[in-house]
């Protein structure tokens, strides 16, 4: 599954690259983010609980950050596995200056298995994309507040 | 297959059925005819810590004329749907879409409000209540209120029930002389979900031309939708099946997002879309001018 969008921040690039990478700040906007920790450097285990509606479940996994270009762009890699199933997923991170907002484009591949994956195939696109909507709508409000 | 652990309530009232979802909150689901909620607990995508089953609320069973209207209550099965006389003869839109529902065994178990509340992108009635301008009755502890269709679907799986109601009714218009209705879907063999479904309705005026028209598409997008540009083609229109195919092809909007999945990739669904509500619109138009019913 490839994901790939952009989002235009409320701030300067340096300003949305230290919330980016800065633990407790990154998991107030992770969508049902209930706990990160860093385990080494650029290296966080977290809980999720993700989900649409009915359907949502509990997952435990990383997410290792890497190849950082400040305040430019970095890598991002997810891996997690839950009841339903697991999700591993790489991408790449831009933030682009436009004039007082900061752009941020992201493409990347992610690959679902498991129940989640079978059973919810028709719906995983849509929710992932969703998912990441919430996520940057968060950071927009944390960096406004 | 066996679900995670849950607390049962049975209800056998409305006001039973709000107290209890007041008290849970959210941990709490509302069953209904188990069609959608019962595979997602088995698989433990879905594990609520309590089930209300609503499906003993014999009072929200009917099928009646009021005022000019159908009402339909929530429990009512898609089978009900299906052979009612009183819909058949003044609403047949219901019928011809809920025998396009799934298989036997969830036509007999599944109901509207069921189908309507869970709000699956692929479900078939939220394409016809739409296209039927439905009224939706929803019910909490402070009393009723009424939404019109286009306003209930908000998302994929997500609507505009707010937590502690309860969707009670659904209102359809009695059908109009020389009007036309028809659902027609493109199947996914292995669910029974629509790949693409579209539902049209359709009357003609004096002299033939197209009086009002309205097109549900489902399956296509993360919502239902009224296909509003094929409708403004059509509409005050003298029409002939060119035009009906002509308009057709404005069926995906530029601004939907489009669903995409194993089965059917984006350009696919958009390109059936177009196809389906050309059909749906062909057999709603020589409905109206009498040809077959």
């Amino acid at each position: 599954m490839k994901l790939q969008g952009s989002y235009t921040l409320p701030a300067k690039r340096e300003v949305v690259w230290q919330l980016l990478n800065e633990p407790k700040q990154l998991a107030a906007c992770l969508p049902g983010c209930e706990q990160i920790e860093a385990v080494g450097s650029d290296h966080y285990q977290v809980k999720l609980k993700l989900g649409f509606a009915a359907i949502s479940g509990s997952y435990s996994g990383s997410v290792r950050l890497s190849d950082k270009k400040p305040p430019e762009s970095f890598r991002m890699n997810v891996e997690g596995r839950g009841t339903a199933g697991f999700v591993q997923g790489e991408a790449k991170i831009e933030l682009v200056d436009d004039g007082d907002q900061t752009v941020v484009r992201y493409s990347g591949v992610a690959s679902v298995g498991g129940l989640v994956a079978s059973v919810g195939n028709r719906m995983m696109e849509l929710a992932a994309r969703r998912i990441l909507e919430q996520f940057f709508a968060n950071v927009a409000s944390q960096l406004r507040a | 297959m066996i679900p995670a652990a849950f607390e049962y309530h049975a209800p056998k009232s409305l006001e039973e059925a709000l107290r209890l979802l007041n008290r849970h909150g959210s941990e709490a689901k509302l069953l209904a005819g188990g069609h959608s909620l019962l595979p997602l607990m088995k698989l433990r995508l879905a594990a609520p810590r309590c089930v209300i089953d609503i499906g003993r609320i014999h009072a929200l069973r009917y099928i009646r004329e009021e005022n000019g209207r159908i009402a339909i209550g929530a429990l009512t099965t898609h089978s009900e749907v299906l052979e009612s006389p009183l819909l058949r003869a003044k609403c047949p839109l219901l019928p011809q879409t809920a025998r396009e529902i799934g298989d036997v065994q969830v036509r007999n178990r599944g109901t509207i409000g069921g189908s309507l509340a869970h709000a699956d992108p692929a479900a078939d009635y939220p394409a016809a209540v739409l296209a039927l301008e439905a009224e939706i009755v929803v019910a909490s502890a402070d009393g009723t209120r009424t939404l019109r269709a286009a306003e209930f679907f908000v998302d994929m799986l997500t609507t505009a029930l707010l937590p502690g109601e309860i969707l009670t009714e659904v209102r359809v218009p009695v059908l109009s002389p020389r009007t036309g209705t028809a659902y027609r879907k493109l199947h996914q063999p292995a669910s029974g979900f629509a790949i693409v479904g579209a539902a049209a309705r359709l009357t003609l005026g004096p002299g033939g031309k197209v009086e009002h028209v309205a097109v549900g598409l489902t399956g296509v997008a993360p919502k239902a939708y009224r296909a509003t540009a094929v409708e403004k083609a059509l509409t005050g229109k003298k029409v002939s099946e060119k035009q009906l195919a002509e308009a057709a092809r404005h069926a995906v909007p530029q601004d939907v997002e489009l669903l995409s999945d194993l089965h059917a990739s984006s350009e696919y669904r958009k390109a059936m879309a177009v196809v389906f509500a050309r059909r749906a619109l062909e057999d709603a138009f020589s409905h109206a001018q009498g040809k077959k019913k």
